[in-house]
């Protein structure tokens, strides 16, 4: 039962950040700004539209030859599009065979795609600072995310899960995150997966206060060649994450529809 | 519950684990439109999507009944819907996505009232 121990333990450390913002200051009174809820900028991401400056200047910052997909926010790949991505032919053929209609199984239909394909749905994120810890509350699925700022590799023995095991480091304005120890998630949701050697690096800077810039690059050599790389932009809004609370009798409507043949 | 976890394994050996993102494009055609109006039979605001029931008399006559799926119930709210939005009996309006595969399925982008009321706000992105 350790990974529950491990998630529980986490889902605690987080309701207790989220209980104790005057507490979450008196650690860290500075702070880096990036604390607050953001919500997923609306419309087209890089490269479906031009970069703004700091985006361009995170942009450059890939590995070379890294593959900036087009699917960030609210756009999904459909079927058989990698995006670019020279994903392993062995893997592509077993695609051909991914049943969509998986999604809506009432067993599987809440069950978290995976956190880097989470992180880039169009869903609000909560960000709380503490000295520590940074934890970052994704509505969609409720997975929260605990990066440990005091620790500089992950364990061997950390148990896989969804959200992994991640640390942090700031580089001048730029919260660089580190994840790794995460259970197989879906790619582009068209019946690729990640495998658990996936490796995920963020980063976090503030364009102004206002607009949090949020990248991602991973590779995984076990799924696909290279480094794969996303960016996103988030707008601070007054609000919060609330409980998602996935209802899994959702996938019996769908499944129960009339006409389907 | 032995069979519950074979029949999990299956589908996560059969080209890729089935993960829940209820992906529009894989069940919609996204690039489309439709209308219906009908009448209200049932209404779930409950993530990760909420369902909208309802009966639509066809053009023969014919009574359908079709599954109108929004997006989360997180995001909508913060466009003004709540579980209060339809009452069975209501007559509405919806614009949407058709399905895929013909059945009765629409996916919400609009939604009015009978006496074109728009309900909540229009979506800036859909989830």
């Amino acid at each position: 039962m350790r990974p529950l121990n491990v998630l529980s333990a986490v889902a605690g450390c987080a309701l207790a950040l989220a209980l104790a913002p005057k507490s979450l200051h008196a650690q860290a009174p500075e702070g880096h700004g990036i604390a607050g809820f953001w919500s997923m900028a609306p419309g087209p991401m890089p490269p479906r539209r031009e970069p703004t400056p700091v985006e361009a200047e995170l942009i450059a910052s890939f590995p070379e030859g890294a593959v900036l997909l087009a699917d960030a926010g609210a756009i999904e790949f459909p079927p058989g599009e990698y995006g670019g991505l020279d994903v392993h032919a062995s893997l592509r053929d077993a695609a051909k065979s991914y049943d969509p209609e998986n999604q809506t199984d009432a067993f599987l239909t809440c069950r978290p795609p995976g956190l880097i394909y989470s992180m880039q749905g169009p869903f609000p994120i909560e960000i709380f600072e503490g000295r520590d810890l940074i934890v970052i509350k994704l509505e969609y699925f409720d997975l929260v995310r605990v990066i440990f700022m005091n620790e500089t590799e992950h364990p061997d023995d950390w148990p896989l899960s969804q959200t992994g095991h991640s640390f942090g480091r700031w580089e001048g304005d730029t919260l660089v995150v580190d994840t790794a120890k995460l259970m197989p998630g879906t790619l582009f949701n068209n019946g690729v997966d990640y495998t658990e050697n996936v490796r995920l690096r963020e980063r976090f800077r503030l364009a102004d206060p206002n607009t949090l810039v949020v990248t991602q690059e991973f590779e995984d050599p076990g799924s696909f060649t290279g480094t794969a790389a996303r960016i996103m932009s988030f707008r601070r809004g007054d609000d919060h994450v609330y409980p998602y609370d996935c209802d899994p009798t959702y996938g019996i409507a769908i499944e129960s529809r009339q006409g389907r043949e | 519950m032995a069979w519950i976890s074979k029949l999990s394994l299956v589908l996560l050996l059969a080209g890729g684990a089935a993960f829940a993102h209820h992906s529009a494009p894989v069940f919609y055609k996204v690039d489309e439109r439709i209308t219906i109006s009908g009448t209200v039979t049932e209404f779930r605001f409950t993530n990760p999507h909420a369902i909208l029931k309802l009966e639509v008399e066809s053009e023969d006559g014919e009574k359908q009944q079709w599954t109108a799926e929004t997006t989360s119930p997180s995001v909508l709210r913060r466009r003004g819907w709540s579980q209060a939005s339809f009452q069975p009996g209501e007559k509405v309006k919806l614009e949407g996505m058709p399905s895929i595969d013909g059945s009765f399925l629409i996916r919400i982008t609009r939604a009015f009232r009978e006496d074109g009321t728009e309900i909540g706000v229009p979506p800036g992105t859909d989830n």
